[in-house]
């Protein structure tokens, strides 16, 4: 992969970011299929992401029983790209078409076969598994080794209330 | 307000005034906030002593993309005075000629059985006068008053008139000369922010103009009195190069006013030359951009 060699280079850069600024673990680089630059996935050390409407399903499960649920992180896909390049939207298209909403290291936790729509208990499953969109982390890296990470989401997701 | 089945059918009456989509009727302006999810924007004011922006009234602009989706969904046509008057003059027959004719002659006759009413009163007024035995102060008046519709001055006000020519009626408005057709709803060209426009608007988003958030459009979840906007929203081209720091600033100014950065574009289809226009933005793709927090 000598033309791509920059690429693989840019990845390593937020790979070593991530591991070691932010504390993933078990990040690694992935080429999916159809697709020219690698990108990575990995497990952050604390969960990154609630969707709204997940958050409410929680609060319900948590008044139902109780308790906090532990909120455990998610893996996430993330995408490194450098400030100098120049994205077009049928390029995020295309990123988004070649992934899965949940990367191959993370496994689904809904079990909504054993669970019928009413059970408050399972609604905030849902959102680890079936209900989980795709969204990836897109990683900027400018020169001085700044990387800066936004969620990207595909599709109308509303957002968070922060 | 017309009742529901009314409704889906109103056609809005969208003027196009130097080159801006203006909407007059109050009853239009309600249905298509109601039924449409445009707000639009207040800009009526007095030209000669103009108010602040929140007292401004009717009418409202729409902007042009609003206007272009309303005549695509056939809820409203554009009237543009400028040159429909000048081409349907240009192209009016014989026979709506003769009737406009005859129309006028009609004012005229109306005219002057009121002209005529009018001095058979005075006529009756100054009699009186004559039989008080006072004639002469109201005599020039009068004679004044006679020579204006006349050919030749009376000799006495008990003179009997003669029948009057026609007066002349220049006509205020051309109405009668034009035929209504609310038929014209050819489309319009709108902006390349469009496609995007159409896709939220389809899927019950309220559009404002973004600026006050630094995008094409604030979009609101329901009606802009009752939400905050979810995102700001930027339309780009399919194959647009967008510079990644443009997303960035975007992202973390979406984020920093509490909002979404949504950007979408419209891919481009092969058959693009179906008659039918796309309301929906189907073939528009979005991305919605937040800070991470990491």
């Amino acid at each position: 992969m000598a033309p791509d060699g920059h690429l693989e280079a840019l990845a390593k850069v937020v790979l070593n970011n991530l591991e070691n600024q932010h504390d993933w673990t078990e990040a690694q680089m992935h080429t999916p299929a159809n697709l020219p630059r690698p990108m990575i996935y990995g497990l952050p050390p604390k969960r990154l992401y609630v969707h709204p409407d997940e958050q409410i399903a929680i609060i319900k499960a948590e008044k139902n029983r109780s308790e906090r649920i532990p909120q455990t992180p998610e893996f996430e896909w993330v995408l490194p790209t450098h400030l100098a390049e120049k994205w077009s939207p049928a390029q995020f298209a295309a990123v988004f078409d070649a992934i899965d909403a949940i990367p191959p290291g993370g496994s689904s936790e809904d079990d909504s076969d054993s669970a019928g729509p009413e059970d408050v208990d399972a609604q905030w499953k849902l959102w680890r598994g079936s209900k989980r969109g795709k969204r990836l982390l897109l990683a900027t890296v400018q020169d001085d080794s700044t990387v800066s990470y936004y969620f990207m989401f595909d599709g109308l997701v509303k957002p968070r209330q922060n | 307000m017309a009742s529901s089945a009314g409704a889906a059918n109103r056609q809005v009456r969208i003027s196009r005034i130097g080159g801006r989509y203006l909407v007059f009727d109050i009853d239009d302006v309600v249905h298509i906030r109601r039924h449409h999810g445009m707000c639009a924007i207040l800009v009526g004011t007095m030209p000669q002593n103009p108010t602040q922006s929140i007292f401004l009234g009717l009418p409202i602009e729409l902007y042009a993309e609003e206007a272009k989706l309303l005549v695509d969904k056939k809820a409203a046509y554009i009237a543009d005075d400028a040159t429909d008057h000048l081409s349907q003059l240009k192209t009016m027959d014989s026979s709506a000629r003769k009737a406009y004719f005859q129309s006028l002659k009609a004012q005229r006759k109306a005219a002057q059985r009121i002209f005529e009413d009018s001095r058979e009163k005075a006529r009756a007024r100054h009699a009186h006068k004559v039989l008080k035995g006072k004639p002469e102060p109201a005599e020039p008046s009068a004679e004044a008053d006679d020579t204006l519709f006349s050919s030749k001055p009376s000799a006495s006000p008990s003179v009997v008139l003669e029948p009057l020519k026609s007066p002349a009626v220049t006509p205020t408005t051309s109405n009668l000369l034009i035929p209504f057709s609310p038929s014209d709803t050819t489309p319009i060209q709108g902006p390349p922010t469009y496609p995007l426009y159409a896709f939220l608007n389809a899927r019950g988003y309220y559009i404002t103009p973004g600026l006050r958030f630094g995008g094409d459009y604030s979009v609101y979840p329901g009606d802009p009195f009752r939400y905050h906007a979810h995102y700001l929203a930027n339309c780009y081209g399919w194959d647009q190069k967008i510079p990644m720091l443009d997303l960035t600033t975007s992202g973390r100014l979406g984020t920093a006013v509490k909002k979404g950065f949504l950007f979408g574009a419209e891919k481009p289809v092969a058959d693009a030359a179906d008659a039918e226009p796309d309301t929906t933005g189907k073939n528009v793709r979005v991305f919605c951009m937040e800070w991470a927090g990491m």
